[in-house]
C-alpha cells in the first residue's frame, strides 16, 4: 500500500511489483502509470520497456496488513464492529451505527473522503450482505448503492456484475467465464443443480451469502462487544470535564440498553477517538454486576483522573464509544442490595471500595486473603484479586486459647539467621538475624513440616521463639543435624505480632 | 458499666451513637468506666486509668495513630492496630491499605496468620499502593464506607505525615462513622485522637511455651484526657478482647475474698 504523497515528487508513474510463477509482475499501478497503458499483472520487464521511467517498487505483504490493520482500527470510531479482509478490504457493521453520522450514504461518503484525505484511495459500499457490499464496492460504476436491498432489488443489483464479483478464487472464476457464464445474473437463472460440482458449489454459496439467504458469520477485529454506546461530537472535545459529560453520557445510554437485557456492567471501556487518528482505550473492572450510571462513573472518574494527564488530547477527540464487554445477568436481589438497601449493607459499600480502589491502584493490588488445602506454609495462604468473583474466605476461628501458631508476617523465602549457640535437634540460644543478636528465652517447637518431595524441599523443623525484648519469631531449621556434612541451616520464616 | 461494654462490642454500625458517648466522656471520667480502680494500674495524672477504659472511649473516636516504641518493635506496632481492628471489625469489615515500603521491610501480611490474629478473613482486603498518596487516597475511599474499620499503613521512608493529610483521614472517618488506624514510625503533628508507643512485652506462661500476643503500650498523646499512661496488655484472639495484666492479677488476687466478675477488667 502506497500514500499518496509518498511516490516520486517528479511525476514519474509509480508501480508495486511482486514475484509470481517465479516472474515480477505488477500487483500495483497509479493513475499516471494507468494513464500511460500499463495493466495489472504484466510483468515488469514489459512494464519498464514500454515505460523506462517507470518507478517501481516491490510489494511488501507485510507492511500492507500492518496499514490494513491500522486503517481497520481507525475504521472503530465509526462502528466497533470491523472485519479485516486482507489483503485490501474491511467490512463494518454500521447497524444501528449510520444515524449518528446522517444516514448511511453521509457515512460512507465520510469515510471514503476522510481515508483520502490519510492519502488512501478507496471504494466503499452499503449493503445488506457483506457479499453484496464486497461485490459493489469492487465492482460497480456508479458509488451510490441500493436504499433499503430487499431481496429482489439486491438480485437485479447484482445480476449485472461480472462473476468475479462472487469473492471466488481466480481459477474458479476463470471456469466460469470459460462455461460461458459472465454475469451473476447468468448464475442466477440458471438451474441450481448444474453447480453442484467444482468451482460452482462455491459461486453457489457465495451467491446465497450475498444475497443473504445463507447467513456468513465474519470475525471482527477485536470481539463484538455485547452492548456498546457510541457518540460523535460536532466539535472536538478537549477538556477532561467535557470528556468526563460525554463518558456519563454514554454510560447511561449503555445502562439503558442493559436494563433492558436485565444485565449489569463487569468491565466496560471507553474508547476515545483522536482526531489524530489515536485511540485511547480506558477500561473499569466491577466485582459485581452494576446497574447504575452513578458506580460505572464513579469507577470511570478515578481512572480517567489518572489518565488524565496522559490523554494527551492535543487535537481533541472526534468520538467516543462505551463498550460493555463483559456483563452479567442481574438477580433481582443484587438489583434490590446496589439501589434500595445500599446504605444499609456495609460489606457491599467495601466491595464498591474495592471496584474503586482496583481502577486506581490496579487489579492485582487489591487483594483479599485465600487459604489453601496445601501442606507448605508458603502455600497454605495466599491473596487474590479482590475484584474476581470468587467464593469469600470461610471464616476461620482463632485457636482456643488465643495463641498463635503462625505468624501474621511471612518472609518469602525464608531470611537466612546465624545461629550462635544450639542444642542439636533444638531451638537456638543466640542467633543473628539482621545484624543484631537475639538472645532466645523461650522456644516451642519443632513442629515438624516436610516438604514436598517431588520439588525436592527438604523437611524443615519450625521453632516459635521469644527474645528477651517479647518479640517473636517463626524460625525454621532446614534438614538435620548429622543428616549431611554441612550444619543445618536456620531461617527466619515470620514474625508473630 | 455494663450497658457501655454492649456498645462498644456491637459492631461499626452503631458508630454515631457510639461516638456521642465517647465525646461526651470528660478527661476525668474517662477513665472511671470499670467500677473497679487498682492503685497499681493508675498512671500519674489520673485519665484512662484501665487499659479498658481507655480502649472503651477510642471505640468512639475515628482516628487513631500507632507506631512502634523502638527500631525493631515494627512487629508489635502492628499486632497491637491488628488486634484494635479485630475487635472493632464488624460487617463491614478492615481494610488494610498500605504503601509497598510498609509491607516489603517486615515481609508480606500472611492470611493464615491473620485468620489466628481474629482478623474476619471474609471481610478482609489488602490495597497496597507505590506510592504514599495512593495509600492515603485508598485508606479515604475505604473509609467512605460507613462502619468500615481502615488501616492506614506508612513507610518510614519520605516526609512524615503532614497534618493535612492527617485531618483528611479523620473528615472522612467522622463524616462516615468508619474508623482510621494510622500505622506509622514517625512522630509528626498528627490530628489523631490517640498516639500509642508499642513495643512487645514477654509472654505471661510457663518457661517453656509462649503465651498470647502480648504488649507494653505507651499513650503518648490523648486528645480527649492527659497523656503519658503504659499499659501491659495480652491480646486474646479467641475471644478479641485485650486483657490488662495489672488489673487481672490484681482481680485474680481478689478473686479469692471478693465477688468481682474477671470479665469486668476486659475490654472488648
Amino acid at each position: 500500500m502506497i500514500r499518496a504523497g509518498q511516490g516520486p515528487s517528479d511525476g514519474r508513474p509509480l508501480a508495486v511489483y511482486s514475484k509470481e510463477n517465479g516472474a515480477y509482475q505488477l500487483q500495483g499501478i497509479d493513475a499516471r502509470a494507468s494513464a500511460l497503458g500499463l495493466t495489472l499483472a504484466m510483468s515488469l520487464a514489459d512494464a519498464r520497456a514500454m515505460q523506462p521511467k517507470l518507478e517501481a517498487v516491490e510489494a511488501d505483504p507485510e507492511e500492507d496488513a500492518r496499514a490494513l490493520d491500522n486503517i481497520a482500527a481507525w475504521c472503530e470510531r465509526f462502528t466497533p464492529i470491523v472485519v479485516v479482509d486482507p489483503p485490501e478490504g474491511l467490512f463494518l457493521d454500521i447497524s444501528g451505527c449510520a444515524h449518528l453520522f446522517g444516514g448511511e450514504e453521509k457515512l460512507r461518503a465520510e469515510i471514503v473522503t476522510r481515508l483520502q484525505a490519510q492519502g488512501f484511495a478507496s471504494r466503499a459500499a452499503i449493503a445488506p450482505t457483506p457479499g453484496a457490499a464486497w461485490a459493489f464496492a469492487r465492482y460497480r460504476r456508479e458509488p451510490s448503492p441500493p436504499q433499503g436491498g430487499g431481496g429482489e432489488d439486491l438480485a437485479e443489483a447484482l445480476a449485472a456484475l461480472p462473476v468475479d464479483a462472487l469473492r471466488l478464487d481466480p481459477n474458479a472464476a476463470a471456469l466460469l467465464r470459460r462455461l460461458g457464464l459472465k454475469t451473476i445474473g447468468q448464475i442466477l437463472h440458471a438451474p441450481r443443480s448444474s453447480f453442484t460440482a467444482r468451482a460452482g458449489e462455491n459461486a453457489m454459496l457465495r451467491l446465497d451469502q450475498a444475497l443473504g439467504r445463507t447467513r456468513e458469520a465474519l470475525t471482527p477485529r477485536r470481539p463484538a462487544p455485547p452492548v456498546f454506546a457510541l457518540r460523535r461530537f460536532l466539535e472536538p472535545v478537549f477538556t477532561a470535564d467535557a470528556v468526563l459529560q460525554v463518558t456519563q453520557d454514554l454510560c447511561g445510554d449503555a445502562i439503558e440498553k442493559l436494563d433492558v437485557r436485565g444485565a449489569g456492567v463487569l468491565r466496560a471501556e471507553l474508547v476515545l477517538f483522536g482526531v489524530d487518528g489515536r485511540d485511547r482505550v480506558i477500561g473499569v473492572n466491577a466485582s459485581k454486576p452494576l446497574r447504575e450510571v452513578k458506580p460505572l462513573m464513579r469507577l470511570f472518574r478515578e481512572k480517567l483522573s489518572i489518565v488524565g494527564e496522559n490523554l494527551d488530547a492535543q487535537f481533541g477527540f472526534e468520538a467516543a464509544r462505551l463498550d460493555v464487554v463483559r456483563l452479567a445477568a442481574l438477580n433481582e436481589r443484587s438489583r434490590q442490595l446496589v439501589s434500595v438497601e445500599a446504605a444499609a449493607a456495609n460489606a457491599d459499600a467495601l466491595s464498591a471500595v474495592v471496584d474503586v480502589l482496583s481502577s486506581r491502584l490496579g487489579a492485582k493490588r487489591v487483594v483479599r486473603p485465600q487459604l489453601h488445602d496445601e501442606h507448605a506454609p508458603e502455600r497454605v495462604a495466599g491473596w487474590r484479586a479482590a475484584l474476581a468473583e470468587n467464593k469469600a474466605s470461610k471464616p476461620v476461628e482463632p485457636p482456643a486459647d488465643g495463641v498463635q501458631r503462625r505468624p501474621v508476617r511471612l518472609f518469602s523465602p525464608g531470611q537466612q539467621i546465624e545461629v550462635m549457640a544450639s542444642v542439636p535437634d533444638g531451638p537456638p540460644i543466640r542467633f543473628r538475624w539482621r545484624r543484631v543478636m537475639r538472645e532466645v528465652v523461650r522456644a516451642e517447637g519443632p513442629e515438624r513440616i516436610s516438604g514436598d518431595w517431588q520439588k525436592r524441599e527438604r523437611t524443615r523443623d519450625y521453632y516459635r521463639v521469644e527474645d528477651k525484648q517479647g518479640r517473636r519469631y517463626w524460625l525454621y531449621r532446614e534438614g538435620f543435624y548429622g543428616e549431611t556434612e554441612t550444619q543445618p541451616r536456620w531461617y527466619v520464616h515470620g514474625l508473630f505480632a | 458499666m455494663s450497658p457501655r461494654l454492649a456498645s462498644f462490642s456491637s459492631p461499626a454500625g452503631g458508630g454515631g451513637a457510639e461516638r456521642s458517648e465517647a465525646e461526651g466522656v470528660s478527661p476525668a471520667n474517662a477513665g472511671a468506666a470499670p467500677s473497679v480502680s487498682f492503685a497499681d494500674s493508675s498512671p500519674a495524672g489520673g485519665g484512662a486509668r484501665t487499659f479498658a477504659g481507655k480502649l472503651a472511649t477510642m471505640a468512639g473516636q475515628p482516628l487513631h495513630e500507632i507506631g512502634p516504641a523502638g527500631a525493631g518493635f515494627e512487629a508489635a506496632a502492628l499486632g497491637f492496630t491488628l488486634a484494635l481492628a479485630a475487635s472493632w471489625a464488624g460487617p463491614a469489615g478492615v481494610l488494610w491499605a498500605g504503601e509497598d515500603a510498609a509491607f516489603a521491610e517486615e515481609g508480606a501480611p500472611y492470611p493464615a496468620g491473620l485468620a489466628q490474629y481474629g482478623l474476619p478473613l471474609d471481610r478482609l482486603i489488602v490495597a497496597r499502593a507505590k506510592k504514599r498518596e495512593d495509600a492515603l487516597w485508598a485508606a479515604e475511599q475505604a473509609l467512605a464506607a460507613s462502619g468500615a474499620i481502615v488501616i492506614c499503613a506508612l513507610g518510614a521512608q519520605g516526609k512524615p505525615l503532614d497534618l493535612k493529610a492527617s485531618r483528611r483521614l479523620l473528615l472522612f472517618a467522622e463524616r462516615y462513622s468508619s474508623r482510621c488506624l494510622l500505622l506509622m514510625p514517625e512522630n509528626g503533628p498528627s490530628a489523631a485522637w490517640t498516639r500509642w508507643r508499642v513495643a512487645p512485652a514477654q509472654s505471661d506462661a510457663a518457661p517453656d511455651e509462649l503465651g498470647l500476643p502480648a504488649f507494653r503500650a505507651e499513650l503518648t498523646r490523648n486528645r480527649g484526657g492527659p497523656a503519658g499512661a503504659a499499659f501491659t496488655v495480652d491480646w486474646n484472639a479467641h475471644e478479641r478482647c485485650f486483657s490488662e495484666r495489672a488489673v487481672a492479677r490484681a482481680l485474680s488476687a481478689a478473686d479469692t475474698d471478693g465477688p468481682v466478675d474477671p470479665r469486668r477488667a476486659r475490654a472488648v
